[in-house]
């Protein structure tokens, strides 16, 4: 009796266990198929090579730091130039400029290195709590092209475990925990640091070895956030800043404020970038209502349009830092602006360093992409000439 | 070396509460909370990516 009875119990024990695995692998299944889906990026007229970021940090190989660096050299020397698309993941304007770039960009003079997917452990992870769609299509000419949709900080899987306090290399300043793995405080990172200090220190060996003049790192932020739609400059950059800024509100009509890079807060890419190198930092900032708090549910077409009637609202009491109406913030305006903010850097850094001139044509700018759509400017992967898709 | 304290950590409650699993004879409610405590001390240690 005693024996039936423990029987019973085991297999009872048995089947919840078996219960919840199956819940785990219903769970788990989409989580582990977003990871590890690939996106093609196309190479276009102008990519001349592809490298690694391990080829700088060479403990980020074999790891889901590693990401591609898209080289476009110019047919006449001149500067250099950084674009860095997705710090942040859950930004994907940013990765969709770098793209943009990438498959359209011819360079006439200089050198142009753009990482689409900067923090790529970081496009691999999502948010859950806060109900992130895992993936999202751009409308294009040829139909829709699927993304990854990521996360601001780095995977867990692949950084693991967190700090009480992140204590930032090497000024020992005292981040919170999660900045960890974000790989806009970890600048300028260290060989052997945690991975997304890896990353970072890849990226600063990339500007130190090849003598980057110009790095920009393009983000999102959100529309009741101070620092938004704008350039974030330290005292090096700002002169070019200003001008881009002005350049743009008077040529292109939208605005572009600049911002000064704060030299007490560590870890930046505004602040590390041109304190530990040559080169000029940018970060520049679009609104991304997305973003926000106090909004309706995080779906894939509030991510593109960036229309939320609780913002509307708020915005009518003034309480946003950007202009706001029914037409939202889309990803046209916010790629469009980027691109045409990046191309102004570029323009106003040749003009005041004559030397060393970036010129870099093929480049839709911000009326364009308002016009016709960001998918109008990325290839079908489908047709593109065999060698000529990266996948990542 | 932190890494491998914690994975070390995580192995030892997961043998905590899996013994507590096996030995537990009355309440069908614990069984339960200790089967959604182990998964991520379980995900953990299988380092599913």
């Amino acid at each position: 009796m005693k024996e039936r009875g423990m029987k019973r119990e085991g297999l009872v024990k048995a089947a919840m266990a078996g219960a919840f695995l199956g819940l785990v692998l219903w769970g788990g299944l989409p989580l582990f198929r977003h990871r590890h889906h690939d996106i093609p990026i196309i190479k276009g007229p102008g990519v001349t090579t592809v490298l690694r970021l391990s080829d700088f940090s060479p403990r980020l190989k074999g790891t889901a730091g590693d990401t591609p660096i898209f080289v476009l050299q110019g047919k006449e020397p001149g500067g250099k130039a950084l674009i860095m698309g997705n710090t942040h993941a859950n930004e994907p304007e940013g990765m969709l400029a770098a793209l943009v770039f990438i498959e359209n960009a011819v360079v006439d003079k200089g050198t142009l290195y753009v990482i689409p997917f900067f923090n790529n452990s970081g496009s691999r992870n999502t948010r859950p709590g806060d109900g992130y769609p895992l993936y999202f299509d751009v409308p294009t000419d040829w139909g829709s092209q699927l993304f990854r949709y990521g996360n601001r900080d780095a995977s867990p899987l692949d950084q693991w475990p967190d700090p009480d306090v992140y204590i930032h290399y090497p000024d020992r300043q005292l981040l919170s925990f999660i900045d960890v793995r974000n790989t806009n405080r970890t600048w300028p990172g260290r060989p052997e640091g945690p991975l997304m200090e890896r990353v970072t220190f890849g990226a600063m060996e990339l500007m130190r070895r090849d003598k980057i003049d110009v790095a920009v790192d393009i983000h999102g932020a959100e529309t009741m956030f101070p620092v938004t739609n704008c350039i974030v400059a330290p005292e090096k950059s700002v002169k070019i800043a200003i001008l881009a800024s002005l350049t743009v509100k008077a040529m292109e009509g939208f605005e572009n404020h600049v911002e000064p890079s704060p030299a007490g807060f560590r870890g930046l890419s505004h602040r590390e970038i041109g304190d530990y190198s040559e080169a000029m930092p940018f970060l520049l900032e679009a609104p991304i209502p997305f973003l926000d708090q106090p909004t309706g549910p995080k779906t894939t077409k509030f991510l593109l349009d960036g229309k939320d009637p609780f913002l509307l609202s708020l915005s009518k009491k003034k309480k946003l830092f950007v202009p706001y109406d029914e037409t939202g913030w889309p990803l046209e305006k916010r790629v469009g602006q980027h691109l045409s903010v990046t191309l102004e850097i570029f323009r106003q850094f040749s003009k005041k360093t004559m030397a060393r001139p970036i010129v870099v044509r093929g480049v839709p700018r911000y009326a364009d992409v308002v016009k016709n759509g960001v998918g109008h400017y990325l290839g079908d992967p489908a047709k593109a000439a065999a060698g000529t898709v990266v996948m990542n | 070396m932190i890494m491998i304290a914690y994975y070390v950590i995580t192995a030892f409650i997961l043998c905590l509460v899996g013994w507590n699993f096996v030995r537990e004879k009355k309440k069908p409610d614990d069984l339960v909370l200790y089967l959604l405590v182990m998964i991520p001390l379980l995900l953990r240690l299988l380092r599913v990516k």
